[in-house]
Formats: C-alpha cells, sequence, structure tokens
C-alpha cells in the first residue's frame, strides 16, 4: 500500500543515486549479516565495514549537518536512504556515537571536544558505547550512584554502569556520573567522556537470552579522567542528555522493519515450513496486524510532515515508539507461530557474515526465534513502554 | 489540511458547539424527534447537504476528506440528523444519476431527505435484493421490504437496492408514496429506525441508477459509509477520551483526583494512542478516495477494522473508568458507547471489512 508522502518533490533520482551505491558497495557478505540482524546491531564487524563504506561516500552520518560531515539531506531524503538501506540489508553499525553522542557534542561540546572526537565517530574509527543505567538506577535514571569527585584538573570516578550495549568493542564511553551529593537527584549530575583505556575499568560481557553478547556491565574503580572530557557544564549533565531526547523525536521509523517482517510472514506462510497452515484463523490475524502497521506507517508520516513543516512532533514520538515496538513484538509472534518447532534450532555461527555452512532451522528460520526473543527488549530500552505511556499521560493528557 | 478545510471545520465545529446542545438532545429524542427541523435547515443553509456534489450540478464539489470532517464532529456532537447518510446518498446514488437535476433542488433546499435502503436481512452485503424493480403494462413498479434503514423516522424518501433485468437499480421513493408502509421504532443510538414494505408505481426519474452502473455506485456507497463511519467512530471515541480525561481529573477518591493512579493514567494513554492511530488512517482513507488511487477501496476497509476496533475498545474504557455515573442515560459518555456500537455494524461491518481488505491483499 503506498503511503501518501507529505512531502513534495520528486525524489526518485535520489532514491536511484542510494540504490546505485548499495549495488556497488553492500557485498553480499555484507547483505547476509545484515538479514541475519537479530536485534538492534548487526555482526560487529560487518557493521564497522559498512560505516566505513558509508564514510567513504560522504554518506557517514546523514542526518548530521554539513560542516561536520553530514549529508545535508531533507528529512525525505534521509528516510529514503534508510529504507533502502534497510530494504538492501545493509548491516546496522553501531550507532551511540552517531545517533546520541554526535548531536550531544554539537550542541554542547567546546571547539576543541568537536576537533578530538566528532571526527573519530563518523568514520567509526572510534566505537562508543553510552553508560547511563546502572544496576539500581533504570527507569529512574536520575537516582544513578556512579559518583565523579573532582581532584586537581581530574575526575575521580567510581561506580558501576549496566545495559552497556557493545561495551566490549567500545574505545570510548560517554556517561552520566554524580558530581554533586547534596544537590537534588537531576542537578547533581554531570556528563563525562571516557577512554576507556583508562586504568581502573573493568568491562564484564554477559549474554543476552538468545545466547549473543551485546550486553556488558563496566566497573570504574578510581578511574581518573580529565576535567577537559567534562561536556556541557559541571551539574549540567542531566541538561545535556536531555538534549538528545528532544533531537531524537520524530525521527523514528519503525515501519519500514515492520514491513518487513510481514513480508517474511508472507513468505513463511506460502513455504513448506509453515506451522500454521492449518490455522484457519491465522490469516485474520495477519490482516490485523497488517492493519495496524498501516496506521502506524500513515501516523509516521503525520509526524515526518509536521517536522518538513517546522513543527514540533511532541510526544507524538512517545504514541510512535510504544506502538512501533509492541507491533513489532506482535509480528515477531506471529514469525515463531508461522515457522512452530521450525523456529527452536540455536546456532550462533550463522549470524556471521563468513558463515557458508548448513542450517539447522529452515532457511527462512534461522533468526526468528532470536528476533522473538529480543523483541522483549525493546519495550524496555530507550525508555520503557509505561516511561512513554507517563509522558504521554502527562505532556498530551494533562494528567 | 487545507486552509478551506480549517475554515469548514471551525465554522461546522462552531454551529454544532453553540446549537448542539446534549440535554436539548435528550429531551427531543424522548418526543421521537430525531431530526430537528432548526438543525436541518441550518445545515442546508450552510451548504452541507450538498457538499460531495459537483460544482455542474450547483453543489460545492468537496471530496471525502471534507465529509469526514463533519462526520467526525456528528460523532463527538452525537448529532442524530442524518447528515452523513444524506452526504451518501447525494454523493453516490443521485449526483451520479441522469435525472440528478429532478432531484437536488429539493436535496439542497433540505426539503428531501433521501436514505438508501439496502439490508433486507441483519445487515449482510446484498448483491441480490428479493426487492424487484419490475416493468409491467401499467410501467414500472417496486415491491419488497426492505429493513434497518437507520435514521429511517427521519427519511422523506427512500433510495431503495432492489434486483431488476438489468441487474440492480436504485429507486428514490418517497416515503408517504401510496403502497409504501414504513414502520419506525427507537434505537439505542438516537437516530430511530425504520423496516419499509414497497408495492408502489415508479415513474422513469425515479429510477436514479440501473444496471452496471447501480452497482459501482453500490460499492461507492459502501466504500463512502466505511471511511465515513471511521471518521465518525473516530470523533465519538476521541471525544469519549476527552471526557474521561476531564472527570478523572475532578473526580476525587481516597483524597485524590482518579486522575493521579497511574493505573488509570496508562489506560487513558492507550486510549489516545489508539485514537490517533485510527485518525491517521481515517485522514488516510480519505486523501486515497480524494486523490482516487488504486487502493482506495482497501484503506477504506482498514480504516473500518481499526475504527471498529478502537472505537469499541475505547468506548468500553471511557465507561470504566467514570464509574457509575457513565452507566446512567442522563451522562453523555454512554452516548458514544452506543454511537460507536450502533456505526460498527452500519452498512459494512468490521468483520466483512477485514474479508474484503484481505481480499485485496490476497
Amino acid at each position: 500500500m503506498n503511503a501518501s508522502n507529505p512531502i513534495p518533490g520528486d525524489y526518485t533520482a535520489f532514491r536511484e543515486t542510494v540504490r546505485e551505491f548499495l549495488a556497488s558497495a553492500l557485498t553480499p557478505e555484507l547483505a547476509r549479516a545484515g538479514e541475519r540482524t537479530t536485534s538492534v546491531f548487526s555482526d560487529f564487524e560487518a557493521g564497522r565495514q559498512w560505516q566505513s563504506a558509508l564514510h567513504a561516500r560522504g554518506w557517514g552520518a546523514p542526518e548530521w549537518p554539513l560542516e561536520h560531515g553530514g549529508t545535508g539531506w531533507d528529512i525525505q531524503q534521509r528516510y529514503i536512504f534508510l529504507e533502502e538501506c534497510r530494504l538492501a540489508n545493509a548491516p546496522n553499525p553501531v550507532m551511540m556515537g552517531i545517533q546520541m553522542l554526535g548531536p550531544m557534542l554539537m550542541h554542547f561540546g567546546t571547539e576543541a571536544q568537536k576537533a578530538a572526537y566528532l571526527p573519530g565517530i563518523i568514520s567509526g574509527d572510534d566505537v562508543w558505547c553510552q553508560g547511563y543505567s546502572e544496576p539500581g538506577s533504570g527507569s529512574d535514571l536520575a537516582s544513578l550512584k556512579t559518583t565523579a569527585d573532582r581532584v586537581g584538573d581530574e575526575y575521580v570516578v567510581n561506580g558501576t554502569k549496566i545495559w552497556t550495549s557493545m561495551a566490549h568493542y567500545s574505545n570510548w564511553i560517554f556517561c552520566l556520573v554524580r558530581t554533586d551529593k547534596n544537590a537534588k537527584p537531576q542537578a547533581g549530575i554531570s556528563f563525562l567522556l571516557i577512554d576507556m583505556a583508562t586504568p581502573g575499568i573493568t568491562v564484564t560481557p554477559f549474554s543476552s537470552l538468545d545466547g549473543e553478547i551485546e550486553q556488558c556491565q563496566v566497573f570504574f574503580e578510581d578511574v581518573r579522567v580529565p576535567v577537559s572530557n567534562l561536556l556541557g557544564e559541571e551539574n549540567q549533565g542531566w541538561t545535556v542528555a536531555k538534549y538528545l531526547l528532544e533531537f531524537e523525536r520524530g525521527g523514528q521509523h519503525f515501519t519500514i522493519d515492520l514491513k518487513k517482517q510481514l513480508r517474511k510472514l508472507q513468505q513463511l506462510v506460502t513455504s513448506d515450513a509453515n506451522a500454521a497452515a492449518d490455522d484457519p484463523t491465522f490469516a485474520f490475524r495477519i490482516a490485523e496486524t497488517e492493519i495496524d502497521v498501516i496506521a502506524l506507517e500513515q501516523t509516521e508520516l503525520r509526524i515526518k510532515g509536521s517536522v518538513a513543516a517546522g513543527e514540533h512532533p511532541g510526544a507524538l514520538s512517545s504514541l510512535v515508539k510504544v506502538s512501533g515496538t509492541e507491533l513489532g513484538q506482535q509480528c515477531a509472534e506471529l514469525l515463531i507461530e508461522a515457522a512452530g518447532q521450525g523456529a527452536t534450532p540455536w546456532q550462533s555461527e550463522v549470524l556471521a557474515p563468513d558463515y557458508q555452512g548448513p542450517t539447522a532451522a529452515p532457511e527462512e528460520c534461522v533468526t526468528t526465534m532470536a528476533e522473538y526473543i529480543n523483541s522483549r527488549a525493546t519495550t524496555i530500552y530507550g525508555g520503557t513502554a509505561e516511561i512513554q505511556r507517563g509522558i504521554i499521560a502527562k505532556h498530551v493528557l494533562g494528567l | 489540511m487545507t486552509e478551506d478545510q480549517v475554515l469548514l471545520q471551525d465554522a461546522a465545529e462552531r454551529y454544532l458547539r453553540d446549537s448542539y446542545d446534549f440535554n436539548a438532545r435528550r429531551e427531543r429524542l424522548t418526543r421521537g424527534v430525531y431530526t430537528d427541523p432548526q438543525h436541518w435547515q441550518a445545515f442546508a443553509e450552510m451548504g452541507w447537504l450538498t457538499l460531495p456534489v459537483p460544482e455542474h450540478l450547483d453543489g460545492l464539489g468537496l471530496g471525502t476528506r471534507e465529509c469526514a470532517i463533519l462526520a467526525e464532529l456528528c460523532g463527538r456532537y452525537l448529532v442524530t440528523e442524518p447528515l452523513i447518510e444524506v452526504l451518501m446518498s447525494a454523493a453516490t446514488l443521485i449526483a451520479p444519476s441522469p435525472h440528478a437535476a429532478a432531484w437536488l433542488g429539493q436535496l439542497v433546499s433540505g426539503e428531501l431527505i433521501p436514505l438508501a435502503a439496502i439490508d433486507e436481512c441483519a445487515g449482510r452485503r446484498n448483491e441480490r435484493p428479493a426487492t424487484v424493480l419490475s416493468r409491467g403494462d401499467s410501467g414500472w413498479r417496486l415491491t419488497g421490504v426492505k429493513k434497518w434503514v437507520s435514521a429511517g423516522p427521519s427519511a422523506t424518501h427512500f433510495i431503495v437496492l432492489a434486483s431488476c433485468d438489468e441487474g440492480l437499480a436504485w429507486v428514490l421513493c418517497p416515503r408517504d408514496a401510496a403502497g409504501v408502509t414504513c414502520e419506525t421504532f427507537p434505537t439505542h443510538d438516537g437516530r430511530g429506525g425504520a423496516n419499509c414494505s414497497f408495492d408502489t408505481t415508479i415513474e422513469e426519474h425515479q429510477i436514479l441508477l440501473a444496471g452496471t452502473a447501480a452497482l459501482s455506485a453500490l460499492e461507492a456507497y459502501r466504500e463512502l459509509a466505511m471511511t465515513l463511519s471511521s471518521a465518525e467512530i473516530l470523533g465519538a471515541a476521541h471525544a469519549a477520551l476527552n471526557t474521561t480525561v476531564e472527570y478523572t481529573k475532578q473526580r476525587v477518591q481516597f483524597g485524590q483526583p482518579l486522575a493521579s493512579f497511574q493505573a488509570l493514567q496508562h489506560r487513558m494513554a492507550n486510549m489516545l494512542i489508539q485514537v490517533e492511530l485510527t485518525r491517521s488512517l481515517v485522514y488516510a482513507a480519505c486523501d486515497a478516495a480524494d486523490g482516487d488511487t488504486p487502493d482506495r477501496s482497501r484503506f477504506a476497509c482498514a480504516a473500518k477494522v481499526k475504527a471498529s476496533t478502537v472505537g469499541r475498545k475505547v468506548s468500553q474504557e471511557a465507561i470504566q473508568l467514570h464509574g457509575g455515573i457513565a452507566t446512567t442515560d442522563e451522562y453523555i459518555v454512554g452516548h458514544f458507547f452506543k454511537r460507536i456500537t450502533a456505526l460498527e455494524s452500519w452498512v459494512c461491518s468490521r468483520g466483512e471489512a477485514l474479508r474484503e481488505f484481505m481480499a485485496f491483499s490476497g
């Protein structure tokens, strides 16, 4: 179903340019790694190679302003780029630097900081992870306890961060730390950039439910960080982090992937591996889900139109996050039902781009179970569905 | 929305907000008055009754999106007059007729209130009606029985779907013609209904459409009904949500407003999420119809499925979150619930819309 595009203009030539690039730069190995992505992150090496290919083309950070190596594309071009990459199964690089730290650096960073960090982020040479959550501070992030005590020209950091995705591949971490224990929770937090090679840092990776390692706990024991690594003012870290939320809003597009899931579902139910073939209600459930996906797609278009018109979509982005993640979970459920026992084999090696061997699961189901398992995290990270509903209740309904 | 659409919406909203009082509506309905002549006259004067009629037929030549603006407001203000029905009759059954000129004058002035009479048994799609238009020695004759005409008591005329030699025909027949009997009844949604039987002579100009034109008109009527009933459900569901939000802010229990309880906040957030998703889909269905895109019918089906599902859930939640007060007839929120329930199965039910959607996808 073609969605009406709220942004006038002919983008055919632009789309063609993106397609030509993908046809030449996206090798079959990279596309295979992209196709076998089971969470936010693709195979790390594949993602890194892809980031460097994008950077070489000048497309390393499409959302960034031109002066920092961005593309200057409008919102529709950025959407088309994303859509073509997803449809062609380009792998996902580790994006914490580009998507999260980059905008904050550009807004709050000193000229020296921008010059020091932005080039490494966009090239992919530096891999950044995000140190926000702690074992005792999840949704209640402002209660975080990792401390940074000022000693001369340094902060001495002690504490621990958890859910630090890809920390085991990262050479830098951006952290929220407590610099004033007596202030109100939000007022005593600062934003620090920390070199992972600094003595006193230990990274402990742990397996997620699907058996893959993406998550880590990071421990800080008397880690000495130069004061020049402070982003923004001391005790203004909460403001720095909140700026990103504003920046992110309206930028999420769930329906590209949801439509991919629906296509996979169609493939699966027309293949021999269809475990739901005898269930007459299954087609109805797919159709109902498809209608929900169309409704979300139209909502994303409404938001895109209002962003293009210079308006602030506000809490509509919370609506999209809740709805997009929950629909992703619904699609993942339909997929495991269609795959049946064919989804049960666990074979980690097939996710690697260079894997050539046989698969225990039918070809069309190799990632189905892992995607289902990982889909449960989507309503937890990035602000839980409950936090998002709280935002809607407060900021839209005025409750 | 375009500037003109905003103007239409503002004017319509102003009129309904200032003049369409809920208590006056309740009182009027107890007297069996489903269409208030003053309101109907006002609708006519504002040009609404021929809003989708092409300009060369002296209508406003506006599209589905504009009709949906009115439909949404009808849902919000619980309008019992058959405005949406008349817009549908005008756009899909009268305007395309070779005899349009004979009827449009009375339509624009508000004298003619023509409602489509399609159903013969509980609301199923009917392309082979038992009602027949036949030609005898003394001319055309319409014979048969039609049931469940929503807002039937407000009708001055019925546009009857009948079988004929050429397939289907739409026949416009005055309610007070000899050989027409009309049994009316109150309905839970406040519009009233009618079952009618026809054994009456028909003049040539009363046969609005016949043959393939009549079949396409049936498709067009159903598609517009899906989109506009979705828009009306959207308006009613959003109003039910707003009423609930305001009420829970005022209502104090356990020493605090109900709105301060997170369990209720999240349920209202869910209602908002679903209402806004529905809004996107309803407007997209309008745009598809007005742009005459190949997937316009598929969008209409999707909108009807989504609006029915969401309307039911949101209006049920609205009652639950209010508590006892919502179960009384004096309070408005239950009336949104009742109207939404009637619209779910009106012309094309959720189930039919889902099956048609799947047929388009297949």
